[in-house]
Order: structure tokens, then sequence, then C-alpha cells
């Protein structure tokens, strides 16, 4: 398998975190936030005689220790999803490249990601670094959602692998939600949602203080939400079950470091904190409207011929999408919601329509659904047909990645 | 600035400005079309004579003006190999921006490095003397720049295999 | 980062990881690459037993380097863990966590999990280490017939070429007084090339102007030089081809300096090009500067406020229909 040539680059850079790896592996090698730490003084005009103070940074985890001294400053990259410091970015590719995956980029092909409704401009200066400083042999710039949806099929639920879906895209900042027809955005319907990991892990803190337990950092929130919380199918059920059966509260063993521990009873948050999701209210005072009334708000707004597909085939991809049930509570709401709508309408016009088919789909590739996705179509023998090279670019210029031919695959 | 460098900008700005005397003008070859005649140069009428100023050989600006639009090339001084590879990135790297910089043509005259289209919707959105003070500005900033690269390349070269090779040692 | 590591980072810090008997025994199945076209697997062989890691490695060249005794040096840096190789792969290292063999020790597990991330830079330093041992039996000799050191050189000596990359090789060629390390370059983009050249002229100048006690480098294009001019096979590419020497001298191949010199001489080449592609890097963002400088001074021309208020002659205002 190795001899077929050296395995593509998948890179997917985040705005919390990067994932790096190569193609055909199922999990990324190298997983860290999306950080930069640089010389203090050396950003700005960054104009210098001795022309190598560029070289004196790191990234990732890394970074954050480095900017713990005196000496490094931090700065991220991306935002919102989207490359804001291109002279950053390029360095953190460089060293992405170089001393994390270690590879000769003239070897590789590379498949990067870009956020829905990424500019083209932002295409062009990508693959401007790609080619032109790092000469990388072929570059496939892939739509998140799309891959997060091809990602899926590894699910058993999935019989065809089409290209048309709703993602639900989860991580630490913001979740988005994006429907996809036959591998292309349908821009003007996306809608997000300001509730993500990081509220809930804020929730669970505020739960945590109000009891006035031992340990309420930050760090201790965050672990409680990735291994005790679940989805509820009723929170009033779910409190009677509490209260009578008192297993279910649970303890965790909070690390504060030289060799003190605390313990911290895990209670309620355990089903209320990811209930954010479908009850904003409980959390929040401006946004109000639950996940699943999004993701059918998102449906109805898009062109009417796709809406079943939208429906059969919604996908969940990022951490915030991995607690127990998410999938079962989610599809059992917007069922719900589109039942409601179609006995409305056939009381309303007396036509009895056939049903609709709502379908949630989790599946254990759901972290990394985006790099898996893009580890799954770069290891196809096509993927290099797929691709522009660098013979390509030189002769056509950058505009040339402005458009991407999409991957019919098996 | 040494000493020829003053008169040679000094000349191009007084051509230049000279030479953004624009007004509006419809083409006379297709109806309802308002080009740039310069680049079309399909009325001979509509052009002016087309003048080089030149430092040296290697040095050297052409400016094309017609009754709606001038078009300014310059000739960026390419010493040696070093500094045509730098040249060309650069120009390159600008030209794969034209759109925010409303006159800078995708594609040189040939012969020149880089050129800029002024038309008479320019003028009349921007300030003349502003622009003519962006094209000296930019030939005096553009040769500081590829010497400053050049230099940057060969100090960091040194220190690179200075660096490698006394791990030798 | 000026200097590229000789170990494999992911190696390393998943092998330190899971020969770590406090983490639990999770299932692996990674394929990692490094440079020179090396490849790496690491995996379950039974996938069943999670406690049984296989660490296989492909390496383009394998077959030159075991003409130069790679095996030797595999069987004795790797001895109880070298296994029959994985179908598609070169070297495969079995490592059993459960059986004993994995020190328990914390700091000798270290070490081990370093050893495996430097896999191939062990392996590659076959070729380096014939020749720098032939440098010691050469010179031995030469001293003992008290050779006059200007006396042109033997010729038999066999130049060990090593074929990394598709159009690239490396030669090393032991002689009494000197090993002299040959790399064969070319670039495929213009701006590499010329770049590179900068580059080049400056390894070759940093030993009369800086570094006495650096080896010597040459640069030479198109022609290989003398030492090789046997062995270069013809190619298309003749005329792109650079050769690069670098001399290392007695003072280089002392025993303290050895391993360190051989890890060195292997990186040449990536250090090279990472070093070039930082120098684009960093032009690139002196560019983008100058693109922000140049739009702030155009867009000091841009007139403010262009839509007045017009009036009609008779007072009234009427508006743009924009």
């Amino acid at each position: 398998m190795a001899h077929l040539g050296t395995p593509a680059v998948v890179m997917d850079n985040g705005t919390g975190y990067t994932k790096l790896g190569f193609a055909g592996n199922d999990a990324p090698s190298f997983v860290f936030p999306t950080v930069i730490a640089t010389a203090k003084g050396s950003s700005g005009g960054n104009i210098s005689r001795k022309g190598t103070e560029d070289l004196d940074f790191y990234i990732g985890d890394e970074a954050l220790a480095a900017a713990n001294g005196p000496a490094y400053s931090v700065n991220y990259p991306i935002r919102h999803g989207q490359i804001e410091n291109w002279d950053h970015m390029e360095r953190f590719w460089e060293n992405s490249i170089f001393k994390y995956l270690r590879c000769e980029p003239e070897d590789h092909h590379f498949l990067l990601t870009e956020p829905p409704l990424n500019p083209p401009e932002n295409r062009e200066n990508t693959a401007e670094i790609m080619f032109e400083s790092f000469n990388c042999a072929g570059l496939y710039i892939a739509v998140q959602a799309v891959l997060a949806l091809a990602a899926s099929w590894t699910s058993n639920k999935v019989t065809d692998r089409s290209l048309t879906g709703t993602v639900i895209d989860s991580g630490d900042g913001v979740t988005h939600v994006i429907p996809v027809a036959e591998g292309y955005v349908i821009g003007s319907a996306i809608k997000s949602i300001p509730i993500a990991g990081r509220d809930i892990t804020y929730f669970i803190q505020n739960m945590l203080r109000d009891r006035n337990e031992p340990d309420t950092s930050l760090k201790t929130a965050e672990q409680i939400k990735e291994n005790y919380c679940y989805v509820c199918p009723d929170i009033v059920k779910e409190f009677n079950r509490f209260d009578n059966d008192p297993d279910r509260f649970q303890k965790y063993m909070a690390d504060q470091g030289l060799h003190r521990r605390a313990t911290v009873d895990v209670g309620y948050e355990r089903f209320l904190a990811p209930e954010i999701f479908f009850n904003p209210e409980i959390a929040s005072s401006d946004f109000l409207t639950p996940l699943s009334e999004v993701v059918d708000t998102v449906v109805q707004s898009s062109p009417i011929d796709v809406r079943r597909g939208l429906y059969k085939n919604i996908v969940l991809s990022g951490g915030s999408t991995m607690f127990k049930d998410f999938g079962r509570r989610l599809q059992r709401d917007i069922r719900t919601l589109a039942d409601d709508r179609l006995a409305a309408n056939q009381r309303a016009t007396g036509v009895k329509s056939s049903g609709v088919d709502v379908k949630v789909i989790s599946h254990s590739k759901q972290r990394n659904a985006v790099w898996y996705g893009g580890s799954l179509l770069s290891s196809t023998p096509e993927f290099k047909n797929y691709c522009y090279t660098k013979q390509d670019y030189d002769e056509m210029g950058p505009g040339i990645v402005r458009n991407f031919s999409l991957f019919s695959m098996v | 600035m040494s000493q020829s460098l003053r008169p040679y900008l000094l000349a191009v700005r007084t051509s230049l400005t000279a030479a953004l005397c624009l007004e509006d003008f419809g083409s006379q070859v297709a109806e309802r079309h308002n080009v740039p005649e310069v680049e079309s140069g399909k009325s001979a009428e509509a052009l002016l004579n087309p003048m080089t100023i030149a430092r040296n050989e290697n040095e050297m600006v052409l400016i094309e003006p017609s009754i709606n639009s001038v078009r300014v090339s310059i000739r960026i001084k390419q010493a040696d190999e070093i500094e045509r590879i730098l040249v060309h990135q650069f120009t390159r790297f600008l030209t794969g921006r034209a759109e925010s910089f409303y006159i800078l043509r995708r594609k040189p005259v040939p012969g020149y490095s880089i050129s800029f289209l002024i038309t008479n919707f320019h003028t009349e959105t921007m300030l003349k003397h502003k622009l003519v003070d962006f094209i000296i500005e930019f030939m005096e900033v553009v040769d500081k720049e590829i010497s400053e690269m050049k230099l940057v390349l060969n100090a960091r070269a040194r220190f690179i295999a200075e660096s490698y090779l006394v791990a030798f040692d | 980062m000026l200097m590229l590591q000789y170990q494999n980072l992911l190696l390393q810090s998943v092998l330190s990881e899971r020969l770590d008997p406090e983490t639990p025994p999770l299932g692996i199945d990674q394929v990692v690459s490094d440079f020179d076209n090396v490849t790496f697997h690491i995996s379950n062989p039974d996938p069943k037993d999670k406690t049984v890691i296989m660490v296989s490695m492909y390496i383009k060249c394998f077959q030159d380097l075991v003409k130069c005794g790679a095996k030797k040096i595999l069987e004795r840096e790797y001895g109880p863990y070298l296994t029959e190789p994985e179908p598609g792969y070169d070297v495969s290292l079995l490592l059993n966590l459960t059986d004993g063999s994995i020190p328990s020790d914390p700091e000798q597990r270290d070490e081990l999990v370093n050893k495996i991330a430097l896999l191939k830079r062990n392996t590659f330093a076959a070729p380096f280490e014939k020749a720098f041992d032939k440098f010691d039996q050469l010179a031995e000799e030469a001293a003992a017939e008290g050779k006059d050191l200007y006396a042109p050189q033997k010729s038999d000596n066999e130049v060990m070429a090593i074929h990394y990359r598709d159009e690239e090789s490396i030669y090393v060629r032991p002689s009494y007084d000197r090993v002299t390390v040959i790399f064969s370059t070319i670039f495929k983009d213009e701006t590499d090339r010329i770049f590179g050249k900068v580059f080049l002229q400056e390894f070759v100048d940093a030993r009369r102007r800086a570094i006495q006690n650096a080896p010597q480098v040459l640069y030479t294009q198109k022609e290989p030089p003398l030492e090789i001019r046997d062995v270069v096979k013809p190619s298309s590419n003749a005329d792109n081809m650079g050769y690069v020497t670098f001399v290392l001298f007695p003072r280089h191949l002392v025993a303290s300096r050895r391993e360190n010199c051989i890890s060195h001489i292997q990186i040449f080449r990536d250090y090279f090009h990472y070093h070039i592609k930082c120098s684009k890097a960093y032009m690139h963002s002196r560019m983008r500067f100058r693109v922000s400088e140049f739009l702030k001074v155009l867009n000091r021309a841009k007139q403010e406020n262009v839509v007045k208020e017009k009036k009609t002659a008779s007072g009234r205002t009427f508006k743009h229909p924009n």
C-alpha cells in the first residue's frame, strides 16, 4: 500500500483545534489548538535586517506553554473559521508540515478544509501559500460540511452514499446547521447558533459554583462534561429518576496538582447541561430557539426538491455532538415538528401526505468527522485526479482554485 | 536618494501629471461602449504620443496617454538572477491582488515589469495628484524593497549555512 | 524552529504513551510518513490483541542501504524487537507490552522509545558508518605505510550510492584522509533554484569566512564531481542537476562526534529545502506588508464624500437614484 506513493496529507484547521494526519488513517495523528506563539516585537511590520526572527515561534500546545513565559505572545490565526492572519497561518503550516508531519510537501498531495461561505480570495491565498511557498505536489480544498457528510458513510445506518444532507457541526465556539445538496452548500439557508461546547462547560461550572463544590475550575467542568453528561428524553422524568435512584449521582475526583485531590459531586448537570441545546432558556436569555427548531427552519428554507433528502440525512459532527443519545433526542424532536406541520397541512387542505422520513445519524467518527471525511476522500485512488497540481497552478495562476470538481465517490 | 533618481522621478511626475488630463469619451467604433482608448487602440485620433522616460537601460517608464485613459508601465531594475526572481514574485503577488488596487493592470505591457491603467473614471473618483503620488511612491519603494529583500535573503542564507555547519564542530 | 529534529515526533509521542503501563491498551492503526520517502505503519498485528504493537518502515532506497550494511545496524540497535517484515514494508519491530521485553524503568523505556523514533535515522546511518569504518582502516594503513599525505589518492575506493529520491542521490566515498559525501540536488521550481543557489553559495563560503573547522563544502552544477563521475547514472535532467559535496575531515570523524555527524549530514537536504521554503514564506509576509502599505497610499487618493448634495436651480434638492 505504501508503494502507491506517499500518503496524502489531510489538514483541518478549525477555529479552536487543528487536526493533522495522513490519508487512510482513521484518526488524525495530531490534534492541537490552532495557536501560534511569536516572539514579542517581531510581529507587525517585521522588517528587520537579520531576517530570521520569523523562525522563532511555536504552534499548538507548545505555543500555549511558551506563552506562559515573557518572551512570546499568543496569536489565533483563525477566527470564526476563516483565516485572518496569513503571515501567522503560513508559519503555522510551515511548522505543521516540517515538524509534526515531517513530510516534504513536494512529494505529497494536500487536502485542506474551509468553512462554508469562505470567500474565493481566501482560497486563492491558501493556494498561493501551498504552491508558492511549499511547492506542494497537489492541492484539494474541501468544504468542511461536505466532508462531515462523507464521514457519516461509516455508519451502518447510511445505505446510499449521497452528498445530500444537513450537517450539524458543533465545536467549541459555535454551532452551525448547514444544508448540503449534491455536495454543494446551500449558502442562503445556513444558520448558526451561539451555543456550543464552551457554553456547556460554563453552565456546568456555574452549577458547581452554586453548590459550593470544592473544585470549580474550568478543567473540572470540562472533564465532567466529557465523561458524565448525556441527553435525556424528558427532564421532569429524569429529575424524578434521580431522586428515586441515588446511584445516579456520581462523584468526580478532581486532580488539583501537587497531589491534592478534591471530590466533586456530579448531579443534575449530567443531563441538564446538554439540555441547553434543546431548551436554551435554561442557560441563556438572548437566544431561545431550540436546536431542533433551527434545523427544521433550515430545511424549510432550502429548495423544496431537496427537503426530503435533508430530513433523511441529518449528520452530526464535532465534539459537542458526542453526548449519549444526542442524536436520538434530536431525531425525535425534529420528527415531532415535521409531523405536526404535516398534520396541520392535512387538516387545512385535506390532502394526505405520505409522511416525511427524519433520520439523525450518529457514528463513531463524529468527533473528528471533518478530518475523517477528508481522510476517506483523499485515500481513494481518484483523489489525485481531482487535485490541482503545481503545474496547473503555474500555468493558470491562483484563480484556478476557485473551482474544485466534486468527488463522485463510490 | 541617489543623484540620478531625483530627476528621473521628477520627470515621471511631471509627465504623468500632464498626461492625466482625461475626459469621458465614448467609443467611436462600437455604439454605447466606453472603453479605455489606449487599450482598444481602435481610434488613432484618440491616442496621444507615448513617451519613455529612462534612467538607464534597465529602469524606465513608459507613459501611453489617450483621451480617456493613461497606461503607465514600469520596468523595475533587475541586476541579476536573484533580483529578477524577486521582481517576478513581487509583481505577481501584486497583480494577484489587482482587485483592491483599482488602477493596477493584471498583465504588464510586454517588456515591462508592471503596468497601471488609469481611466477617466479613476480620476473622477480619486484625486489626481494623489494618484501621481502613489505611482512615484511605488517606484521609490519597489526598488528599495527589492534590494532589501535581496540583502535579507543573503543574510538569511548565511545564517542558515553557518548554523548548519557549526553543528559539525 | 531552526533545526529539524532527527527523530520522528509522532512515533515518539505515540509509543511513549502506549508503552506506559499506566495507559490502557488501545487499538492503533496509523500510517505516518517521514522525509526522504519513508513511510511508517504503527498497528496491532492482531486487531484483537492490543498489547502487541508493530512498527514497520518502508524506505524507497532500502536495497541500497542493505548493500551498505543496514541489516547489521538494525540488528545491533533493535535486535530483540526485530521481526519478519510486514508485507509491503522493509523493517518491522514487534513490541509486546506483556511479555516483559519492554523495560519497566521509565528512563530505560524512554530510551527505547527514542531509539525507535530514530529508526529512520539509524537505517540511513548504514552507508555513513561503513564509510567511517573504512576511513579508520585506510587511515591506519596510510599511517603504517608512512604515506605522503599529499600523494594522489588511490582511486579504487568504492563509492556508495543511495538513491533516496526519484532524481536525487547521496554518494559516500571514504578515503584515508577524508570522507566525501555528495548530494545530488535538483529543483523543480525556478524560484527554488535561485534561492537554493544563494543558500549554497553561503554554505561554500561559510568555512572561509567564519567557521574554519566546518566540513568543506563545494557546489558544482551539471558536471558531477570527479569522485562520482563513474557512478552517476546519466539522466535526462542532467543540466539542472547540482552537486553539493561535503568533505568530512578526520576531526569530524572522531568517535565522540561520529553519531552527531551522521545524524546531521543525513538531514542536510531536508534542512536545506525547509529553509528555502521558510525564506519564501518570509518573502510572502514582507510582500503582504508592502501591499497593505501601498494600499494605504492609494486609498489616500480616494475622494471623501463624493456624493454631495445637489440642488436644482429652484433650490430643491434631488437624490441620486442610487
